[in-house]
């Protein structure tokens, strides 16, 4: 028989840990990340970094296991607005089974289902790697930089529901998935080796294309539906691009000297991959099928590449405008030669 | 039917060729594409893309691109319209379970990235995914589980009355902030364990990972809200969480060791909020502790389906299941008679720090029932305990027999 548990006398050393009352005031958003940001609780930059599984503030243990290793100054993870960024992805769930108005899907020409098809299944192919990517990260962010791991989590949620809705779109209306078509350029994203490397591949490139794409939804998309799920998942993919230029900039303005080393990565995405990590959109089933859509059907298949060729344009631009806003802004003068061709 | 120099009569206007010659197109351009081929309406479209003069030579100076368009007869299942079962619920992941896309594979054999369903292209990439069996990450709830996730989301900073809170006197502020600084910490430990798996997990068992991104993000709401109550009424932080229990399922070194590892942490803190209303101070905590819980629901639930399944279909790694368990067993008892961990408890129980035996009855019962919610669970899916850790046993016994 077991002996039962016994009663130890009161330690009660856990009550003398507060010498700093505090009472954070909620905001007119509610109680928010910012508004905890506050005292001794607050973010800072030369807090000793410890690899248990400690966040922030909290007292340490002395016995506590480390956890692995863990990126031990701010910079290496940090993007100013990590926190309302967080706050924004919790207000703007959305639903991919309520808030599509899937009845607005009406019978298509064949031409046309096949092709929004098509696109459905690229893209939740490719949105299926950016909830992996995130994953892989969270264990080597510091507890001291726990926003940017909430936040990570927040997109790991978002990606989820980004591959469920195209899924759900290529199913809905009579249609099916059809041929594979992004692997190329995915690997960059899980093969990084640093945060800011798979931050500036995914966060900037890969969902900066892919925003771009999702933006011309209204051109792409053939029913109410599809421009809606292309609108909702733009307005997710708005937040991880922000993180992401936020952490390049904070990451440039800290350690200059990681300037080169950054272009680096940028090198070998591009060489890689028309679409950079974003799957490849230059793959015929992928081209023609957003040929299709944009030109408005397969008679119109010269208009559609007229018009692909502004969204490659729209993709390059809007990629190095990104990059300039982060302070990269000599990223034209080396972009590389599948996407040099439409930067002018 | 060359054009001659008239040149603003027929299908290009002047407009056009004003345009053309704005952007530096080659002269002659616009009429050599016609007669190419391209209809006036391209024209129109590419003159309104702004295509720089090489891509306009490129893309109009030739034959009209001719799309393959193979892909369009990809042997797929097609003609699928899945249809909501519950217009309650709208299109849910499993309305779309239909056909062979809704054929979850006992073995997964592609290893790129691919869309199950969609036809293989050759040539893909191997993504470095590991798992590929149905048995080891599969419940038959995940997709029902992950829209109910959807559907029962919370917000902490708008869903919670923050402003409703009243000073508390200090040892039980600080012992709710203890409790908070722990829980915070527990969950976004156990966010960050469960995310490292995710690029394990092959595209075959998509809806499992669905639900396990909804897990996370719920762990990571449960982390933010303790942080802010902590945070919100004159305490502060207390002292990290033991971290016996989440460095044990951080060595799990396969996906169902984790998993049987989380199930004995995850029912103990499941009937812990249940409950938690016992140690709320106030209709915040009340609701939070309710909010946590029936999040917390789901992952208990799939938790209970998936070592069904695994057990049925794996019953010679039945044993080898103890030993995750025991080792989960331990690890929980220890914490549970870390000062930390117990005398806030103590505290919140009896109501102050001099009414801790009062306290130590009402907690003794508390961890009886975790334990027995905890039996409970492993019953429902015909899985007995070889021998029960004795840290855990103990609490089966009534305090008055086990101090005698
Ligand atoms: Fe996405
Ligand atoms: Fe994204």
């Amino acid at each position: 028989m077991s002996a039962a548990p016994t009663t130890p006398e009161l330690d009660l050393s856990w009550l003398d840990l507060y010498d700093d009352p505090t009472s954070a005031e909620p905001t007119k958003k509610g109680l928010t990340l910012d508004a905890i940001d506050i005292g001794d609780y607050a973010s800072a930059e030369d807090l000793p970094r410890d690899m248990t599984p400690r966040l922030r503030g909290a007292a340490s243990r002395e016995n506590a296991h480390r956890m692995g290793l863990t990126y031990q100054t701010k910079h290496d993870v940090w993007a100013d607005q990590c926190r309302s960024l967080y706050e924004e992805a919790i207000q703007r769930q959305w639903s991919s089974a309520r808030d599509i108005p899937w009845d607005t899907l009406t019978e298509l020409p064949d031409e046309k289902e096949r092709a929004i098809c098509q696109v459905a299944t690229m893209l939740t192919e490719v949105e299926f790697i950016a909830g992996d990517v995130p994953g892989q990260w969270l264990p080597h962010i510091s507890g001291d930089e726990f926003e940017v791991g909430l936040f990570l989590m927040t997109q790991i949620m978002d990606e989820a529901r980004h591959t469920d809705v195209f899924r759900k779109r290529a199913l809905a209306n009579g249609g099916g998935l059809l041929q594979q078509g992004a692997g190329l350029g995915l690997r960059n994203l899980i093969e990084a080796q640093d945060f800011t490397e798979m931050s500036v591949l995914m966060h900037v490139q890969a969902e900066g294309f892919v925003q771009s794409m999702f933006r011309m939804g209204e051109l792409i998309g053939p029913t109410q539906a599809d421009k809606r799920i292309f609108r909702m998942a733009a307005q997710d993919e708005s937040r991880h691009l922000a993180f992401g230029v936020m952490h390049l900039k904070h990451i440039l303005s800290e350690t200059p000297e990681r300037r080169e080393e950054i272009h680096h990565y940028l090198d070998k995405a591009e060489e890689r991959s028309a679409g950079g990590g974003s799957g490849d959109v230059t793959f015929p089933p992928v081209f023609e099928s957003l040929c299709i859509l944009l030109g408005g059907g397969k008679d119109r298949f010269d208009e559609g590449v007229a018009k692909f060729l502004l969204l490659r344009r729209r993709q390059v631009k809007e990629y190095l405008h990104r990059l300039e806003v982060a302070g990269l802004g000599d990223r034209s003068e080396r972009l590389g030669p599948a996407l040099a061709q439409y930067a002018n | 039917m060359a054009r001659d120099g008239a040149a603003t009569e027929g299908p290009i206007t002047a407009e056009m060729r004003a345009a053309a010659e704005a952007l530096g197109w080659d002269d002659g351009l616009l009429d050599r594409a016609l007669d190419y081929g391209y209809s006036p309406r391209t024209l129109v479209s590419a003159l309104g893309t702004k295509l720089a003069p090489s891509q306009a030579k490129s893309f109009l100076d030739r034959e009209p691109l001719k799309p393959d368009l193979s892909w369009m007869d990809a042997p797929t299942e097609w003609g699928v319209r899945a249809e909501q079962a519950d217009p309650e619920m709208g299109l849910t992941v499993g309305d779309i379970l239909v056909g062979s896309y809704g054929e979850i594979p006992e073995l997964w054999t592609d290893r790129t990235e691919i869309a199950r369903g969609s036809n293989p292209q050759e040539g893909q990439e191997d993504m470095g995914y590991t798992i590929f069996e149905k048995a080891v990450v599969w419940a038959d709830s995940v997709s029902d589980l992950y829209e109910r996730a959807i559907r029962d989301r919370w917000a902490p900073a708008t869903d919670l009355g923050w402003r409703s809170l009243e000073a508390l006197p200090d040892d039980i502020e600080h012992a709710i902030c203890q409790v908070m600084t722990e829980h915070s910490e527990r969950a976004y430990a156990e966010a960050t364990v469960l995310g490292r798996w995710l690029p394990e997990v092959s595209y075959g068992y998509l809806e499992m990972k669905l639900f396990m991104g909804s897990v996370i993000y719920d762990l990571a709401r449960h982390a933010e809200a303790f942080r802010k109550r902590a945070l919100s009424n004159g305490g502060g932080l207390g002292l990290q969480a033991p971290t016996d229990l989440i460095r044990g399922a951080s060595e799990a070194r396969t996906y169902p060791e984790l998993m049987a590892y989380l199930f004995v942490q995850d029912s103990a803190f499941l009937t812990f909020f249940r409950h938690a209303g016992d140690i709320a101070q106030n209709q915040l905590e009340r609701d939070l502790y309710a909010l946590v819980a029936s999040d917390r629901e789901r992952l208990m639930e799939y938790h209970v389906d998936r070592f069904d399944a695994f057990l049925k279909a794996m019953p010679d790694r039945r044993l080898e299941q103890q030993r995750y368990l025991a080792k989960a067993e331990v690890r929980l008892a220890r914490e549970w008679d870390d000062p930390a961990v117990r005398e806030p408890l103590l505290l919140l129980l009896g109501g102050s720090r001099d009414n801790a035996a009062e306290g130590e009855a009402a907690l003794h019962a508390l961890r009886r029932r975790q334990v027995e919610e905890y039996l409970g669970h492993l019953d429902s899916v015909g899985f007995i305990r070889s021998r029960l850790h004795s840290g855990l046993a103990a609490y089966l016994e009534d305090p008055e027999e086990a101090s005698a």
